[in-house]
């Protein structure tokens, strides 16, 4: 660990960044200063309007200036950035400072080889010839782990997976070997499983090349593993920084406590509702006045919102809050307490053990355009056999990596998806997509709360349309209706009149809910229903959802990638693998003792906001990624993967899923009780 | 490449092609009035009810409907439209004389405003809300709304009436024996104003796209990346931008080709060039319907075949539309 006695590599002085566009103006960036040494790593946490991507951006010269204007100072090896002209610019990032994207998706341009991409910064800054920069390319992409470097370096971005295709960005950052590394949120559209292996990457690179990293993210858990220092951002301004361990451990600001403690975690025991922050993040329009925090914050008191509020340093150590109260800060359990549901939690009371909705060996089956000749019947199996039974008034959690099928099963719950066999049953009739009753029993909420509404109705008409469509009440009653649902998803009524554009992501995802439940359904698919959200405002959903379910005795089928959500909301839970079920049960008996080793590998992924290594666990890293499901391996599907896969067993059998204790169904050659699992792998 | 080219967007292409032929050929048996007028092209009035019949069974029209169609297939097959009524020549030698200047003016137009176009829509995007920017695409949008018998009259009263520097009609002076350089000489200067008229139209819609599509393009995450490497302005335009930006384009084009045959009919009379496009007008106002169709299907087979080298294309410019 390197102290910032060091001379810094990095030093950023009052940086401010205010956007001026016809009409409005964004004070995205308000005075921020930090400093980062040689070879340390400065995590800065910050969610969707804190300024903590425009910083960064800033940093590397991409901010377009005008409309931004960019007032402050930043040195890079004590020569200053800002009013640097692009041509000396150009010299300098890319060579001594480099920085990898959010989105590998986008990031890549399409059209041209990656290995050309990657040697792009070596023709520029070293004047390598094509063919030296081609061969450098190569091995760049063989130490970032790209299989077959050599060939992978003529394929295009779109034949590469979101994993190596971040590899590859990697790569291209490193290629000139810079001494800063800007990393921008670089696995939050990855799998749990995949950012394991990239966070790993970038530590070993770190230490090899002695790099300097800013580590942008809003996953705390990320955080605590990789973060020498840590700064907090909010509204544009830096409310708190200092050592990991002190900003994790003692931390003296009220907006960094609400983050830690409303994130729901796998090292802790479940709680009946998540402590939250409430109302929603700011967005700075005008001069900030008083503290940004302030109209969210459990201590605001008089003076918070007269005067800005300077970091100031608490203790010695570097250790900075800028909060007017940071010396009166109680615990955080006292500022952010858990709170109860209202009438006790559903399911948890008088479980139903009638099966709701039975689901018996369904396959959804996508054929593949243009597939290879040979196998006429390529196609994508998305579902593959799954049975599954949800309980009224019980939460059903379903989680896995992207590509394992979980979405379409939540599709083909609201019959959005015609099963290629087997079947669905609602309450022991066949499900009926043609039946606007049957249809109505099961709702969705999708994940994209910015698209999955149409801008041209108003909340009121959105809300009101599954009224009109079921014939659930007569005309002149449907606004109480609304009124009604809006108050139940803690949306006040009078807004009804506004258009999904003038809500954050958090009120249109409580929208999205209001609109599901105007059908009065017996059942709401949630698929991926908080993943958009920001951490603070993914606390408040959640409970939302949980509350609503203690209201009305909804079953919920709660599909996530986020495992630590699913354990916070989750009554059962199935863990799905290219479109089969690994392992199914009841939530406490899963997460506190998983069976099925992609189960543990899945659980030991999720990294655990808590600096102390020794409280984090063991880490397994997943190797690889999902096989192409059009064409899933032989046996069971997850040997390829699997840490204790036995040659000449699981590459042959296909085991069945069964049920191995009450409750509790595995699909796994080695497991058969409790007592017989297999030891190697302990998560 | 052609054997990576779908085999199902030819069997859509030959889709195409069916309906357009059998549009063409349910046309005029659909219309009011006798059918005879529109595919033997006389008037029928004129006639007794002998020559009548014997046109009729000439033509094909006692036959039953099915054994029409066949008929008609087998004639585009061979080539064989039929005769004019007006001048009684045979349609497809009609066709073999004007398509080359068609050809010919269409082409180079369009090939200059593609050039023209991508290049100032480069341009213009990159300079984007610059004086030059807003001058340039307020010029754009003006050309575009030209009317183009409007722009034909003008081009000549000033080229050939006021400076007298250019001929003002037909594809080549008449009467006049020349070969050769001299000869070669003579077409082009036949056909710059046509070329030009057709031009100055069909530009802005170039422009337009490409502007467009750049700007898309500049807000792209891989061009931040680009710049992130340290990437110089020269090196973002040419290595990421323009590539991605093109494809679009591309698409345009073909769909122009189709407006660009359209607009002959009108330039072409403006400045008496002997192509299809005057053929076309003059066919509308003969109502020599026979004429009319065998254009009509020419001009469907340009248009599918620009198309046809637009998908071709596609994948050349961007890799992700190559079928593995």
């Amino acid at each position: 660990m390197v102290r910032t006695a060091h001379p810094a590599l990095l030093e950023v002085e009052n940086l401010s960044v205010r956007f001026v566009l016809p009409g409005s103006e964004v004070f995205a960036v308000n005075r921020v200063s930090f400093q980062v040494a040689p070879a340390e790593t400065f995590a800065i946490v910050g969610e969707s309007g804190s300024g903590k991507s425009v910083s960064m951006l800033s940093i590397m010269g991409l901010i377009a200036s005008p409309p931004a204007q960019i007032t402050g100072s930043i040195r890079l090896e004590g020569r200053e950035l800002i009013g640097l002209g692009t041509r000396r610019l150009n010299r300098i990032r890319g060579r001594d400072m480099a920085m990898v994207f959010q989105e590998p998706m986008s990031s890549l341009n399409p059209v041209h080889k990656v290995g050309r991409q990657i040697g792009e910064g070596l023709r520029i800054h070293q004047g390598l010839s094509r063919r030296a920069a081609r061969r450098r390319a190569v091995e760049l992409l063989d130490r970032v782990g790209i299989p077959s470097a050599a060939t992978r370096a003529d394929s295009y971005p779109h034949e590469f997976s979101g994993g190596m295709r971040q590899r590859a960005m990697i790569a291209m950052a490193l290629a000139c070997e810079p001494k800063l590394l800007i990393a921008d949120e670089p696995t939050t559209a990855l799998d749990v499983t995949v950012q394991a292996q990239i966070v790993e990457l970038i530590r070993e690179l770190q230490k090899e090349y002695r790099l300097a990293v800013i580590w942008v993210t809003h996953d705390l858990g990320v955080v605590a593993e990789i973060a020498d220092r840590v700064g907090v951002m909010y509204g544009g301004r830096m409310l708190e920084s200092g050592s990991a361990s002190r900003i994790y451990r003692s931390s003296r600001h009220p907006y960094t406590l609400g983050l830690l403690r409303s994130i729901p975690r796998l090292d802790q025991p479940t709680s009946t509702r998540l402590p939250e922050i409430p109302g929603v993040p700011l967005r700075v329009t005008e001069q900030l006045t008083g503290c940004p925090f302030e109209a969210r914050c459990p201590m605001s008191a008089e003076g918070c919102d007269e005067q800005l509020p300077e970091p100031e340093p608490v203790g010695n150590g570097g250790h900075l809050s800028a909060c007017l109260h940071h010396k009166e800060i109680g615990s955080a359990e006292a500022l952010f307490p858990e709170g109860t549901l209202t009438s006790g939690r559903a399911g948890q009371s008088e479980p139903d053990n009638r099966p709701f909705i039975s689901i018996r060996d369904l396959k959804v089956h996508f054929p593949v355009a243009g597939g290879p000749r040979r196998r006429k019947s390529a196609a994508i199996r998305a579902l593959d056999g799954v049975t599954l039974e949800i309980r009224k008034g019980q939460t059903l959690g379903v989680v896995g990596e992207s590509g394992c099928g979980k979405t379409t099963l939540g599709r083909a719950l609201v019959a959005l998806e015609v099963p290629t066999s087997g079947t669905i049953e609602i309450n022991g009739r066949p499900i009926d997509p043609k039946s606007g009753p049957h249809r109505r029993t099961v709702q969705m909420v999708f994940q994209d709360p910015f698209s999955s509404m149409n801008p041209g109705m108003s909340i009121r008409e959105v809300v009101a349309e599954p009224i009109r469509i079921h014939r659930l009440a007569p005309t002149r009653e449907i606004p109480n209706r609304v009124a009604e649902l809006m108050e139940q998803v803690g949306l006040p009524p009078e807004n009804g009149d506004q258009y999904p554009h003038e809500f954050s992501g958090g009120q249109r995802q409580r929208i999205a809910l209001a609109r599901a439940l105007a059908a009065a359904p017996e059942m709401v698919v949630c698929d991926e229903p908080v993943s958009a959200l920001d951490v603070s405002v993914q606390a408040q959903v959640v409970n939302l959802l949980a509350e609503v379910q203690s209201a009305t005795g909804l079953a919920i089928v709660f599909i996530s990638h986020d495992l630590a959500v699913v354990r916070h909301i989750a009554h059962q839970v199935a863990v799905m693998y290219l479109g089969e079920i690994v392992e199914k049960g009841d939530r406490d008996a899963l997460y506190d003792h998983p069976l099925h080793p992609y189960t543990k590998v899945l659980l030991a992924a999720v990294p655990i906001p808590e600096t102390d290594p020794s409280r984090r666990g063991d880490r397994i890293i997943l190797t690889g990624e999902l096989p192409d499901p059009s064409d899933p391996p032989t046996g069971c599907r997850f040997h390829t993967r699997c840490p204790v896969a036995v040659d000449g067993l699981c590459n042959v059998a296909k085991p069945d899923l069964v049920e191995v204790e009450k409750g509790r169904w595995v699909s796994c050659h080695l497991v058969t009780g409790t007592g017989s699992e297999p030891t190697s792998v302990s998560a | 490449m052609t054997r990576k080219f779908d085999r199902r967007r030819l069997a859509q292409y030959g889709v195409v092609v069916l309906v357009a032929v059998t549009l063409n050929f349910l046309l005029p048996r659909l219309m009011p009035g006798n059918p005879l007028a529109l595919i033997a092209g006389v008037d029928v009035g004129l006639l007794t009810t002998e020559q009548r019949a014997e046109i009729i069974a000439d033509t094909g029209l006692d036959n039953p409907l099915w054994r029409q169609y066949v008929d008609y297939w087998g004639a585009i097959f061979t080539g064989d439209f039929g005769f004019s009524y007006r001048s009684g020549r045979p349609i497809v030698e009609m066709i073999r004389d004007r398509l080359p200047w068609t050809l010919l003016i269409t082409g180079s137009s369009l090939a200059i405003s593609a050039l023209a176009g991508v290049v100032i829509g480069a341009f213009s995007a990159w300079r984007r809300g610059r004086p030059e920017d807003l001058g340039l695409l307020t010029g754009m949008i003006s050309l575009e709304s030209l009317p183009s018998f409007w722009l034909g009259m003008l081009l000549i009263s000033l080229f050939s009436v006021q400076w007298g520097i250019l001929p003002s009609f037909g594809a080549v002076t008449p009467a006049s024996d020349l070969v050769g350089w001299e000869h070669l000489k003579d077409i082009i200067g036949h056909a710059v104003l046509p070329v030009a008229t057709l031009t100055i139209l069909s530009t802005p819609g170039v422009y337009l796209t490409m502007r467009y599509s750049m700007l898309e393009t500049l807000g792209e995450d891989y061009i931040r990346t680009a710049r992130a490497k340290g990437a110089g302005g020269r090196r973002v335009l040419f290595g990421h931008v323009a590539r991605n930006a093109i494809a679009p384009v591309i698409t345009v084009l073909a769909i122009r080709l189709g407006f660009a045959f359209g607009g002959t009919v009108i330039v072409e009379q403006v400045f008496s060039y002997p192509g299809l496009g005057r053929l076309v007008f003059e066919a509308v106002s003969g109502r020599d319907y026979p004429v009319m169709q065998a254009a009509f299907l020419v001009f469907t087979a340009a248009v599918l075949i620009a198309n046809l080298v637009a998908d071709l294309l596609y994948p050349w410019v961007d890799p992700r539309t190559r079928t593995s």
